[in-house]
């Protein structure tokens, strides 16, 4: 087990964004987080990557208790995020952004460029390399925070929204870098509204909303639960009224 | 043919080398050691507030303690005034680590407010405090008892002395720049969060980065009351000490390595121009000039000269410098 | 009795801390911007106050009123002209804008009005009075007590009124504020102009009972940091709360140690406020 999330809440004032949430993610696989806006997905996230610290509840990751720990603490035992609403470096360049990320773990100039050019390289942006990250449309600026985020060699990487927003091809690129990104090694959890990304790379889907989890299990099945239908359009509330707790 | 192109650092130095024996007054000697003295505080600010993006209006207090050390350790001990420097450099070691360490983990205001508040507390305390001369100050050695005293008749010694700083303390960033440290600084200018989640340590840099700032701002601050020799509360803790270096940095273009260098070329010729013109009320009409200028800065070109040049700048010449 | 007077002094300008200090808060609360120029607002309120007793014979009501209106004009026009610029920058120019205005601010001032301290002719608030012993100002008597009313009043506004939960909103959250038909913009505006009236009128209140010079702006600016950053993020009443026990300590301060400790302790007490309890009394933590 490569993270372990038990029982986790998080509390603003007297709203609860996230409500006793579990999730578990073994080393290798692909997860999913579905479910509508509001539902918690983000907070969670948060949570994960230490951005949060949880109300209630306890994070693990490779056996260490990441509850209270800080988002570089997180980054160095090898957990990477990517934001919602992407937070490049906007006034230095797609390259000089990446060589943040590989200085984590290449303290040195030369290394770290070069590792730099090689995620850049992978990541399909080579032709942006010296560009200012202000440049690039918001496609782009969300594969520079993967790419960013990779150069960290993280052993999970969460993805809020990455592939959102994107065109027909792009997406198609898009889902190909994240198999690629799988491919070494890199368990992942992403967080998607477009349900082609969820369909086709998740091996396991968890439903959020209200700050629950609804629903968990294959993506087909997921998508299929009447308790998630409901959310999506809107009838959750209702559902929950009926059945007060 | 092809003419080689002489990287514009050597045509700088090879100017600035060369600009006291070209203009030789004492008037024009004099604008250029003030002119590299401003060179140095304000490269000294950018460390933190150009590259790290952490704003300090009130670095005077750096230089106020670098001022004062060495004309202290003079008048208590008669020593050398150099003998003081180390001393100055220490206590605003000190008060950066005093500052930095609470301000650093709440937002970017609340390091800016302190670094107000610090100056003004030091500057008033130092106002009534006999040990440090209360409102008159200190002087230092009227002759000199030896060379290392470091009075001269002239002010062309000072001028080299200030140039071999600013020469380190360039190369110095020029360094920084090219390594981590360096990303690191421009990723939380940039953006703190996410520089964060790459595992930038963004506490522990933005105090080094203070500390490293306030360590030559301290050296100019002692620099200039060896030359003066003498400092009082507002030469050496008043809030146009503090101003200018924020100006000349920002103008010239903060975070960039030779921003502060060209907004000292513009600022001391003008000030110095309000000054002779305008007289006694000179000071005055130059704050309002500083303060008509920051502000447009902030709203027109944050970045300073050196964006504007580089958005006007031909294209060749910018990929040639770039990465 | 000396004492206890000292005690009602301090708190009296608390009172006027706190009223300005309001303004500043409550634009930290709902840009998340600090305005380096606040303390120059106090200090532009008090030369309105001079100059409409001076050129037009006006009486506090009048002068009140054109220190209030006339600073809430130029807060309308600074959030205009710049500052809605700024907010989408760098915290650099952020920083750098109101910082450079307050320079411009306060050596304009010392240079139409010279640095020399004035004060407001007598006007009909004069006299001491006597109450158990203890000999109250008029002046400053009737400068706090209105503070405290303006205070709470601006708290009463935000709180209670279409208008206030208006700005509330927007401070809360700009997105579902549009959505509900509130413009930001507007209500960011409005915002600075209540700012900065506060600071005017605090600033008439002051010129009642106390002299000035341009260079109380810098002073009242910090005092406002120190009052905002104890009171707590964006809290009007925290505000008020801060604002008089800094005026308390200032006074205890000046009483038991000399008068030059007045700014100081305030200074001092503000490094250790970061240190122990950044997010003031009202703040979470």
């Amino acid at each position: 087990m490569l993270l372990e999330a038990h029982k986790v809440s998080k509390a603003f004032g007297s709203f609860f964004a996230v409500r006793e949430a579990d999730l578990s993610v073994d080393e290798g696989e692909i997860v999913g987080l579905i479910g509508p806006n509001g539902a918690g997905k983000s907070t969670f996230f948060n949570c994960l990557a230490g951005d949060t610290v949880p109300t209630e509840g306890k994070i693990i990751f490779a056996g260490q208790d990441m509850t209270h720990a800080s988002p570089e603490a997180h980054a160095r035992a090898g957990v990477g995020r990517t934001f919602q609403v992407p937070a490049t470096f906007e006034d230095m360049t797609v390259l000089e952004n990446v060589m943040v990320g590989a200085y984590l773990r290449h303290p040195h100039y030369g290394d770290a460029r070069d590792l730099a050019r090689q995620t850049v390289e992978l990541t399909g942006l080579r032709a942006q390399t010296d560009l200012p990250a202000r440049s690039l449309g918001t496609p782009g600026r969300k594969r520079l925070e993967i790419a960013r985020v990779l150069a960290t060699a993280p052993r999970l990487m969460l993805l809020d929204e990455s592939l959102a927003g994107l065109t027909p091809t792009e997406l198609k690129e898009a889902i190909g870098l994240v198999r690629k990104i799988h491919e070494r090694g890199i368990t992942i959890v992403i967080v998607e509204h477009v349900m082609e990304v969820i369909m086709t790379l998740a091996r396991r889907v968890l439903a959020f909303n209200q700050g629950h989890v609804i629903a968990s299990g294959k993506p087909e099945e997921v998508v299929r639960d009447e308790a998630v239908i409901d959310a999506y359009l809107g009838r959750g509330r209702h559902m929950r009224r009926s059945r007060s707790t | 043919m092809k003419i080689p192109s002489i990287s514009p650092t050597i045509l700088l130095a090879a100017a600035l080398l060369i600009y006291p024996l070209v203009f030789s007054g004492a008037f024009y000697l004099d604008i250029g050691v003030t002119f590299l003295l401003a060179a140095i505080s304000a490269s000294a600010w950018n460390i933190v507030g150009g590259y790290a993006g952490q704003v300090s209006v009130g670095h005077a207090m750096f230089f106020g303690l670098g001022a004062y050390a060495p004309l202290l350790c003079y008048t208590l001990f008669q020593w050398a005034p150099i003998a003081g420097i180390p001393f100055g450099i220490m206590f605003s070691i000190a008060l950066a680590v005093l500052i930095g360490i609470p301000t650093f983990r709440l937002t970017g205001h609340y390091f800016s407010m302190a670094t107000i508040a610090v100056a003004e507390l030091i500057r008033i305390y130092f106002g009534t405090w006999d040990l440090v001369g209360a409102a008159i100050g200190l002087q230092g050695p009227a002759t000199a008892r030896g060379w290392w005293d470091l009075t001269f008749r002239s002010e062309l010694p000072y001028y080299y002395i200030f140039l071999a700083v600013l020469a380190v303390l360039l190369y110095l960033t020029f360094l920084i720049e090219r390594r981590r440290f360096g990303y690191y600084l421009r990723a939380i200018k940039a953006g703190e969060r996410a520089a964060r989640s790459l595992g930038v340590p963004v506490q522990q840099t933005k105090i080094k980065a203070l500390v490293l700032s306030a360590v030559f701002t301290s050296l100019a601050g002692s620099l200039y009351s060896v030359k003066t020799g003498f400092i009082d509360p507002e030469s050496g803790f008043g809030i146009l000490v503090s101003v200018q270096m924020v100006i000349i940095a920002a103008l010239g273009g903060a975070g960039k390595l030779y921003g502060p260098l060209v907004g000292a070329l513009i600022l001391i010729p003008l000030q110095t121009a309000t000054n002779t013109w305008f007289g006694g009320g000179g000071t005055g009409l130059t704050f309002i000039l500083y303060g008509g200028i920051i502000v447009l800065i902030a709203r027109y070109e944050p970045g300073g000269l050196f964006e504007l040049w580089e958005r006007i700048a031909p294209r060749r010449w910018r990929h040639k410098n770039a990465s | 009795m000396l004492l206890l007077q000292v005690i009602v002094g301090g708190l009296l300008l608390g009172a006027i801390y706190a009223l300005f200090s309001s303004g500043l808060t409550l634009i930290w609360g709902m840009m998340n911007f600090i305005n380096f120029a606040h303390g120059e607002f106090v200090m532009l309120g008090m030369y309105v106050s001079l100059l409409v007793v001076v050129w037009l014979g006006g009486g506090p009501a009048a002068f009140g009123f054109a220190a209030a209106f006339s600073l809430f004009v130029l807060g309308v026009f600074v959030y205009l002209s710049l500052i809605r610029y700024v907010l989408r920058g760098p915290m650099l120019s952020q920083i750098l804008s109101t910082f450079g205005l307050a320079l411009l601010l306060r050596y304009t001032a010392f240079w139409i009005f010279s640095a020399n301290f004035v004060s407001l002719p007598q006007t009909s608030l004069s006299g001491t009075l006597n109450v158990g012993g203890v000999l109250m100002p008029v002046p400053q008597l009737v400068a706090g007590v209105i503070a405290i009313l303006l205070t709470i009043g601006l708290h009463l506004m935000l709180t209670r009124t279409k208008v206030g939960s208006q700005l509330l909103a927007v401070s809360e959250d700009r997105g579902a504020a549009m959505l509900m038909g509130i413009r930001p913009d507007r209500m960011q505006a409005l915002a600075w102009g209540l700012s900065a009236g506060a600071a005017g009128i605090a600033g008439a209140l002051m010129a009642i009972a106390y002299p000035w010079s341009p260079s109380v702006g810098e002073t009242f600016g910090l005092t406002a940091f120190v009052v905002v950053a104890l009171g707590g993020f964006g809290s009007v009443p925290g505000a008020l709360l801060a604002g008089l026990i800094i005026g308390l300590i200032q006074a205890l301060s000046a009483f038991w140690f000399g008068p030059i400790y007045k700014d100081i302790i305030v200074y001092a007490l503000f490094v250790a406020l970061l240190w122990l309890r950044p997010q003031g009394l009202m703040g979470k933590a």
